[in-house]
């Protein structure tokens, strides 16, 4: 770690010709992986991502340099190059005296991935591979994956903030893929959290996530495909949150919004969404995925309400863009490393739980799409377009489940669908994501109860 | 410490608790960019990064360990990484650590005239894109106009002689506009890039964003079935990027790829070339040599229509009884270099006129959600033109394309003359396809 007498120092050199603010944020991680394919370990390997990123605001600019050379004269040399972009004009400096401020942790860990033996770390993805090849013989290929990572964060900033934080993920991947011989299926399933190998004793059964990955496999590759049109649809909850975190909650980040470039900007008060909607944005949740104890900028992490029953109260804003907007930041400030200025970001965000039942939803929705499980998505915040491919669907008629359906997409425009939305069903869950944007690929919750959205565009064959 | 300092240091380490042979990787990056807004400059970023990967022999199995930190902790880190990976391993499926090829061919893809540009140079260069953005018409909002250079050494040695180094940089410009007209909004972003500044015509680049933007204001709705299409080049691109791991032997060998086994046989019609070319001069994915060592060479991958070979690194060679074709990429993967399909004869207009009533494929989105590289399907969100009697009659917007890939190649009629590679080392030239089917927002 950098010592605050270091960083003092540095702080002091990035300002030494003008600015209003300077910021370093260093990190020592390690990560670990592990693949198995074709019933084999194939790959396993640690690394150690190291480097700081030295930021420095000159009036709204932002100027960041990062390196891996994080010696003190690595570091005063990186301040050095940031001072060197300033064009504001020296102004005479009091001493940067930081104050330690350590964050209270609310995410415990019990047992590190790395202190496990590596034997047990091999035993989980077999039980992944066993369980899903055991589902059909038309499985063909199961790839799993362990993730670990441990991120040691300290960031020290000119207004005397020095900080540190250790974030722990665990995460299991699994892929099955299922071929009738000329044709192959993919199911997924991904689940992890903000914890230790204790993942595995406590939220996650490596055999369960193995047959569901299978199973969806399977039942995609006999399933027709899907007809297009416009139809009522149907969005189980957990992952199907991504059509929430994508179609709504990206316009919602000041990355967005501050520039004029979101459908949502200026509409703070305003019914964005049903009235039935209610959604939130929540980085304390112990445990979770998109969870931290402080932003990337040494903020306290917080719960924010981003809309409720339908009207816009809250964006989600980072120091600089709050500059920017005259609003205060909301604890939204993350990056992927320090090879990435900070920016506003997204935590665990989800549809709160709402009062209407699930199987009436279906029951009352004629002929429509029930998407049981979403795959990714991506959206244009300017104009809110969307779309979301959905992993397995289900053709209703006339209210009953009849078939599978396979290759369905839904799109649409994000204001148009959060207006849509007439049930919200009662019990709300998460799913985990990796978010790519500006300041890189962050970990992610997206969530929902089971919802309704009364008409959606369905692309298919 | 410095740098050659620790690789001995490592070697030594690595070599005393028993690991031999030893690989070390070593990749050394810098780069710039600034991005500018309303005249105003939001952000400037200068980096350095490094990355150090050890591999090694270790009880008969290959392990790999990998560092950003030059310090004495990374030493004892890596070797003891490589140690416990390697006893994890059980696949003898990995790339090999072996002496040098005894030649390499000639790339280039450095200038170095480029590290010459200076920082106010990059910034005026984005400031006067952004100040043509702003002045090409009232409905026109810009976006953010990003000015970025980058460099990059790379570095692979071994204890068995190999001693590896390729350097290059590039330099690109991109900027996005949003135009709004009665209740309707359009985005486009669009990018130029080189190997010098004036490789990026500022005027051209800021024309071209705001007429596309202005132009998809004008879309209409498409209406659903089967219809003749000719995909743009950069669209073509993002197919084969999006399934180009379906050319890998890698993932032919272990059930990903439906071309397994189908070597000499028709993989796409017969006017399709595809070529990977890691020699290609100013390539972006140029490189001498691939991530084992081997020497790179150029070959055909689909020949007039027969798919010649797949892509292959020691390890999937050697199982299919061939030589490599130097795409080792890494971690025991392939990964193609310069990927392009080669370009035909006829231009844009002559690809119009052929097709005569149909779909100008424009543009395909969220292909990481709506492309399914392993079964090939895609149904993607797209944009585009309708033509009738080989003329652009009007845009076209909110519909889905949906396919197979493998049926694509097959259905490609003609090939045409515009190969680009848009800051990108997959490229591809426009094509007109028999069939594809269209889901309209209708």
């Amino acid at each position: 770690m950098v010592s605050s007498s270091v960083c003092s120092l540095v702080l002091a050199r990035a300002l030494s010709r003008g600015g209003t603010f300077a910021e370093i944020f260093y990190e020592d991680s390690r990560k670990f992986s592990m693949t198995l394919r074709s019933g084999q370990i194939e790959n396993a390997a640690t690394s150690r991502p190291c480097g700081a990123g030295i930021r420095v605001y000159d009036g709204l600019r932002s100027i960041y340099v990062y390196t891996c050379d994080v010696s003190c004269e690595g570091l005063l040399r990186a301040a050095d190059r940031a001072a060197a972009a300033v064009t504001d004009t020296p102004k005479t400096m009091d001493n940067i005296v930081l104050c330690d401020r350590p964050a209270a942790n609310i995410h415990p860990i019990v047992t590190p991935v790395l202190s496990v033996p590596a034997g047990r770390r091999a035993e989980i993805l077999r039980a992944v591979d066993g369980s899903a090849r055991a589902v059909s013989n038309t499985i063909t290929q199961v790839t799993a994956g362990l993730l670990s990572k441990e991120q040691h964060v300290l960031i020290a900033n000119s207004e005397g903030l020095y900080t540190g934080d250790t974030r722990v993920y665990t995460r299991l991947t699994c892929s099955a893929v299922a071929s009738d011989g000329t044709e192959n299926q993919t199911g997924t399933n991904n689940p992890g959290a903000m914890m230790g190998f204790e993942l595995f004793d406590s939220r996650v059964n490596p055999e369960e996530i193995g047959r569901s990955a299978a199973k969806s496999a399977v039942t995609m590759l006999d399933a027709p495909y899907c007809g297009a049109g416009e139809m009522p649809v149907v969005i189980a909850g957990g992952f199907g949150g991504v059509i929430f975190h994508e179609a709504c909650g990206h316009s919602l980040e000041a990355t967005s919004v501050e520039p004029g470039m979101s459908e949502f900007a200026g509409k703070l008060g305003q019914q964005i969404a049903a009235s039935c909607v209610t959604a939130i944005d929540d980085g304390t949740m112990p445990n979770e995925w998109g969870s931290e104890n402080i932003d990337d900028e040494g903020m306290p992490t917080t719960r924010l309400t981003l809309i409720e029953n339908g009207v816009l109260k809250n964006y989600m804003v980072d120091r600089l863009n709050g500059l920017k907007m005259g609003m205060a930041p909301t604890g939204n400030g993350r990056r992927e490393s320090y090879a990435y200025a900070p920016t506003s970001r997204m935590r665990n965000t989800f549809i709160a739980a709402g009062k209407d039942d699930e199987d009436e939803m279906i029951r009352t929705m004629g002929d429509g799409l029930y998407a049981v499980q979403m795959g990714g998505g991506s959206v244009n915040p300017a104009t809110g377009e969307f779309n979301f491919a959905v992993q397995e669907g289900y053709l209703v008629r006339d209210g009953k489940i009849v078939s599978p359906v396979r290759g369905a997409s839904l799109i649409g425009k994000g204001a148009q669908v959060l207006m849509r939305i007439d049930r919200v069903g009662k019990e709300m869950t998460m799913g985990q994501g990796m978010c790519g944007s500006l300041s890189g690929s962050v970990p992610v919750n997206v969530g929902q109860p089971t919802i309704r959205v009364s008409s959606l565009t369905v692309g298919g064959k | 410490m410095e740098y050659k300092a620790f690789v001995n240091r490592v070697f030594e380490a690595a070599e005393k608790a028993g690991i031999a042979p030893a690989e070390i990787a070593y990749s050394r990056g810098e780069s710039f960019s600034v991005r500018v807004r309303q005249s105003k400059l939001q952000d400037y970023e200068v980096s350095e990064g490094i990355s150090l990967t050890l591999r090694g022999v270790y009880g008969g199995r290959i392990g790999t360990s990998s560092t950003q930190a030059i310090d004495e902790e990374s030493i004892d880190m890596l070797v003891q990484g490589v140690k416990e990976s390697a006893a994890l391993i059980e696949t003898d499926e990995q790339d090999k650590i072996l002496p040098p090829d005894p030649a390499y061919g000639e790339v280039k893809n450095y200038e170095p005239e480029l590290e010459n540009v200076t920082a106010q140079q990059k910034i005026d260069l984005a400031m006067k894109i952004d100040d043509l953005m702003q002045h090409q018409d009232a409905r026109i909002t810009p976006d953010d106009t990003v000015v970025s250079s980058a460099a990059e050494t790379f570095c692979l040695m071994n204890t068995l002689g190999l001693n590896l180094e390729h350097r290059s940089n590039m330099i690109y410009a991109y900027t996005g506009a949003l135009a709004k007209e009665g209740g309707k909004a359009a985005t486009d972003n669009q990018i130029r890039w080189g190997y010098s500044l004036s490789a990026i015509d500022p005027e051209e680049l800021a024309a071209c964003c705001c007429k596309q933007t202005l132009e998809k204001l004008e879309a209409g709705n498409m209406s659903s079935g089967p219809v003749k299409v000719v995909i743009k080049n950069t669209a073509m691109a993002d197919f084969l990027k999006t399934f180009c791991g379906v050319f890998s032997a890698d993932n032919a060998q272990k059930g990903l790829s439906l071309l397994a086994g189908r070597e000499g046989e028709k993989a796409a019609s017969d006017v399709v070339t595809l070529t990977d070319d890691p020699l290609m001069a100013w390539g972006l994915g140029s490189c001498p040599f691939d991530r084992e060592g081997a020497a790179a060479k150029t070959k055909n991958i689909i020949e007039n229509g027969v798919l010649t070979t797949l892509l292959h690194n020691r390890k999937t060679a050697k199982k299919a009884g061939v030589e490599t074709t130097g795409n080792a990429g890494g971690a025991g993967h392939v990964s193609p270099s310069n990927l392009f399909i080669v370009p035909g004869d006829r231009t844009l207009e002559e690809l119009f006129a052929e097709m005569g009533d149909g779909l100008y494929l424009t543009e395909i989105s969220g292909l990481h959600a709506g492309a399914n590289p392993i079964s090939g399907d895609f149904s993607l969100l797209s944009r585009g033109c309708e033509v009738k009697d080989g003329r652009i009659v009007r845009q076209v917007e909110q519909f889905t394309v949906s396919g197979n890939f493998y049926q694509l190649l097959k259905d490609i009629e003609r090939v045409g003359a515009d190969l680009k590679f848009e800051a990108s080392s997959i490229g591809a030239p426009s094509v007109l396809a028999a069939s594809l089917n269209v889901a309209g927002a209708q």
